[in-house]
């Protein structure tokens, strides 16, 4: 019973150290640290609000058909503090995203950094994910 | 190396932006060093009663040993303010661990561990109680006046009223998720003794629980006008065989306020939940 608590209590902190700091969400039940994705498109949709901001963008395969994901990012609180505002992200805009996928394989993700294409400016999408 | 220049960035770009925002406000009532900065290590100021004043905007410090052994370095703002540790557990720093639960806690617990967060609270946008609202890195505002103290949590946007009025501990209480607080001054210290919460709420982040008969001694002393420590005694015999125990310190937050934070606003996730 001792050494299955401290087992748990070992992967429950690494898992932990990717969770949002807010006590909202249970980021392991939904997302795989262990699924990273990579993610080019533009910006169909923002969602500035608590307790995740989220954005939508078109991708593009190779076989030129679009696909709609959907990021999570940290709480717009946490946001504000290290310097996004609800603009920094507008519509049409072309980024770069590298985020982990839901384990649900849905088209969403937990985004870990943004990278605005016409700055090249690297934005941290608030939420750790667990993995370097 | 490179996890402290991603930190120097942040809080470069950080301030360069904030003095847009209505949130940063100058506060004519915190001391100043001639270059303008506000002065953190200045004598704790006095309230108008002589009783020392813990008003202002707290933010808990990150915990001093950084993330927990095991855990990988993620360069993100996380890692720029590593998560209190009495927020991943509260009993850390009660020794020894071994014997500390009562055995239908320590049966909770694990199957609260085996959840993998989904079993949290917070994870279906409940609120976060007291003591563990306060060792989130999120700030928090104090309003002290004599007789009755207001703690404001950024965290749910929810408050505590702490009454200095001398009234006795709420009998028969309706469960709250914040408790029932009176208050009292022992020399500079803040004495402020809670009870009647509700069994529903966790301690911590790993799961662990409480019982309704659990009581709360939070011991509040600003040492110098930038920093502010909290000693908690959790003591609830159903649950635990020793009181639990711990301090926790919070930095001035200067010319800034709260903002906003309803989870309910916009939760898309639990439906995602695996």
């Amino acid at each position: 019973m001792k050494v299955l608590a401290e087992i748990l209590l070992f992967s429950f902190l690494v898992v932990l150290a990717s969770a949002p700091a807010r006590a909202h969400h249970a980021f392991a039940a939904e997302f795989d640290a262990d699924k990273p994705v990579k993610l080019s498109g533009t910006v169909t949709r923002v969602e500035w609000e608590n307790p995740h901001a989220w954005f939508y963008i078109d991708v593009k395969d190779s076989s030129g058909r679009v696909e709609n994901w959907g990021l999570e990012m940290g709480s717009p609180n946490i946001l504000i503090r290290a310097g996004w505002g609800r603009n920094t992200l507008k519509l049409g805009d072309a980024v770069t995203v590298e985020a982990s996928r839901a384990k649900s394989g849905a088209n969403i993700a937990n985004a870990k950094v943004v990278i605005l294409a016409s700055t090249g400016q690297k934005l941290f999408a608030g939420s750790s994910q667990g993995k370097p | 190396m490179k996890l402290i220049v991603a930190g120097f960035a942040l809080l470069i770009f950080w301030s360069s932006n904030v003095s847009a925002q209505w949130a940063r406000y100058p506060d004519n009532s915190i001391p100043r060093t001639r270059d303008g900065k506000a002065d953190l290590a200045a004598k704790a100021p006095k309230a108008r009663d002589g009783k020392p004043d813990l008003s202002g905007l707290w933010q808990p410090e990150p915990d001093p040993a950084g993330l927990p052994k095991g855990v990988p370095i993620v360069e993100s703002i996380h890692e720029t303010f590593a998560i209190p540790r009495f927020f991943i557990d509260v009993t850390a720093e009660t020794k020894p661990a071994e014997g500390l639960l009562q055995p239908a806690a320590g049966a909770t617990f694990l199957q609260n561990l085996q959840s993998g967060g989904k079993n949290d609270p917070g994870a279906h946008c409940k609120p976060t109680g007291v003591p563990a609202i306060a060792n989130l890195p999120i700030p928090f505002k104090i309003i002290q006046t004599e007789k009755l103290v207001i703690i404001l949590y950024e965290e749910g946007s929810v408050f505590r009223q702490v009454f200095l009025d001398s009234r006795k501990t709420v009998q028969d209480p309706q469960p709250r998720w914040m408790g029932y607080s009176t208050g009292k001054w022992e020399g500079d210290i803040l004495v402020i003794e809670s009870s009647g919460f509700t069994e529903k709420s966790w301690l911590d982040r790993l799961g662990h629980t409480h019982s309704e008969a659990m009581r709360i001694t939070e011991r509040y002393r600003r040492t110098d006008v930038g920093h502010l420590e909290y000693e908690v005694t959790i003591n609830d015999p159903k649950t635990f065989t020793r009181p639990v125990k711990y301090t926790q310190k919070a930095s001035l937050v200067p010319d800034e306020d709260l903002l906003e934070y309803f989870c309910t606003e916009n939760e898309k996730d639990t439906q995602h939940y695996r």
